[in-house]
């Protein structure tokens, strides 16, 4: 474990941030109010290579465990399901006109949104938060995963 | 195979066959199912026979991939669908299926889901005499060719996979609905679609019931016929009001902005960019750039260079031929990171 990174396996993680154990979303705390939400590096490999993201108009209000968005790789589509509640008030241009971007820097140029909150204090309950919670967790959705198939050994 | 986690929630694998329908309600018939599935319905494999020619789009795409002007002149209808892939040219000769599961019964990689969901449709396609296999990519194929359109999505808490055999094919009407900027670029995407798509006329009736068995089999549920339930009934008239809407139509806009991207089947593309007055359009197969040439009035000191690209990058690997078109200037690094995003897209 290093300064804001643990690395589980293969996997450098950033534990500056909570995470969406269901979805596999980080939420990063930017100011009292807004959060700043990607995918986790399981996210993208599960999701395979991304072909176009679709995001929430700005102003759109989002309940947590609504879509904020859609993803689509391999003719597949499926919702981004917000992992806290809160208005939609900034979308990554980057990630829009070039969905790779998310899977090669996902913590960083390969954001998907911003949402502005007040519910994250009710809504921290879902999430994961602290290096060795964030470590285990994680952990054990690789190996889940290794044992259903979803990646290889 | 589908997971071995599958519960057997409804006991049963119900199946609808809808017979000819709207190009409507060949869409939402089928949407309405998945979201029953969703709400508890049993896993559902549908079947629905489009009763006129249409245009349809997959949810996250354009409107402005599709040459609308054209296809109102021939009165084609174009509504945006809930799973994935680009535009595409439906009519009566097409037979399409869905499979529509629980979310929780698919593998949560989605390239692993389609494979499991469309693995028992290549299983019916070799049961009714067609040769036909799951390539690399995820497609439905006779050797290199694509014989069946397949899209999938989540829709709420349901997966559902689309499919179709095709029983006729009109490559000159695939490539004439999409928005393309030159005749030229269209007759590129009309020789790759002959190329690599082939039509299988298989009996129907034989078709309908191999998927029947194949996906009985694999889900490991005893198939009953069945129809909608009330629920699902209310439900495709609420998605005849949404697809038959603008908004719902143009949720997803943007306009190609001097870049057209046509993927042929996985792993086969067309991109055409705006060089200068004129265009280059290029064509890749299984991760090389197999033609690519001028067209139109691009500028003569573009045009010199460009005589050198052509010959250079022709047969190329995809990355080989980006690294050799990034040192062509601004418009060299432009057609790279098209055609970078054109094999992306094309995966």
């Amino acid at each position: 474990m290093s300064g804001s990174t643990v690395r589980v396996g293969r996997y450098e993680l950033m534990v500056d941030r909570l995470y969406d154990p269901e979805h596999h979303l980080w939420v990063l705390p930017v100011s009292d109010t807004r959060v700043r939400v990607g995918f986790d590096p399981l996210g993208v490999e599960v999701n395979g290579t991304l072909a176009q993201l679709v995001l929430a108009p700005l102003g759109t209000v989002v309940r947590r465990g609504e879509a904020f968005g859609s993803l689509e790789a391999a003719k597949f589509v499926g919702p981004l399901v917000a992992p806290v509640s809160g208005r939609v008030v900034a979308q990554n241009p980057v990630a829009l006109s070039n969905p790779a971007r998310i899977e090669q820097d996902p913590y960083g140029e390969g954001w998907l949104v911003e949402l502005e909150t007040t519910e994250l204090p009710a809504e921290r309950a879902y999430l994961l938060e602290g290096a060795e919670r964030i470590a285990l967790w994680f952990r054990e959705r690789v190996e889940a995963y290794r044992r259903e198939g979803v990646l290889a050994e | 195979m589908l997971p071995a986690r599958m519960e057997q929630a409804g006991g049963i694998l119900r199946v609808i066959d809808f017979g000819e329908a709207s190009p409507l309600r060949s869409q939402t018939l089928w949407h309405a199912v998945a979201y029953g599935v969703s709400r508890g319905a049993p896993a559902t494999l549908s079947f629905v026979r489009p009763a006129a020619p249409y245009v349809s789009i997959g949810r996250t795409r354009s409107p402005w991939e599709v040459d609308l002007a054209y296809c109102g002149r021939a009165g084609l209808p174009v509504y945006r669908r809930m799973v994935g892939g680009g535009p595409v040219y439906l009519d009566p000769r097409q037979l399409f299926f869905q499979i529509t599961v629980p979310a929780r019964w698919a593998p949560p990689a989605r390239q692993q889901a389609l494979r499991a969901l469309l693995s028992p449709a290549v299983r019916a396609f070799q049961a009714v005499g067609v040769p036909a296999a799951l390539d690399s990519y995820g497609e439905v194929v006779v050797d290199d060719r694509k014989i069946s359109g397949h899209a999938g999505g989540q829709v709420e808490e349901a997966v559902v996979v689309v499919g179709n055999l095709i029983e006729e094919f009109c490559p000159e009407r695939a490539a004439r609905i999409l928005n393309l900027p030159h005749p030229r670029v269209r007759e590129e995407v009309e020789r790759r679609i002959r190329r690599y798509v082939l039509a299988t006329p298989a009996n129907p009736e034989g078709f309908k019931a191999a998927l029947t068995r194949s996906y009985a089999d694999a889900l490991g549920l005893p198939p009953q016929a069945g129809e909608l339930s009330a629920f699902e009934r209310a439900t495709v008239g609420e998605l005849d009001r949404l697809f038959g809407s603008r908004r719902w139509l143009w949720e997803v806009d943007g306009s190609p902005k001097g870049t057209w991207y046509v993927k042929v089947r996985a792993g086969v593309w067309v991109c055409a960019v705006q060089v200068g007055r004129g265009l280059v359009v290029a064509s890749g197969a299984a991760g090389r750039v197999v033609d690519v040439a001028p067209v139109g009035g691009i500028a003569p000191r573009a045009r010199d260079g460009l005589a050198g690209l052509v010959a250079g990058v022709k047969g190329a690997g995809i990355e080989e031929a980006v690294r050799r078109l990034q040192a062509w200037g601004e418009d060299g690094s432009r057609l790279a990171g098209a055609w970078s995003r054109a094999a992306a897209l094309a995966v």
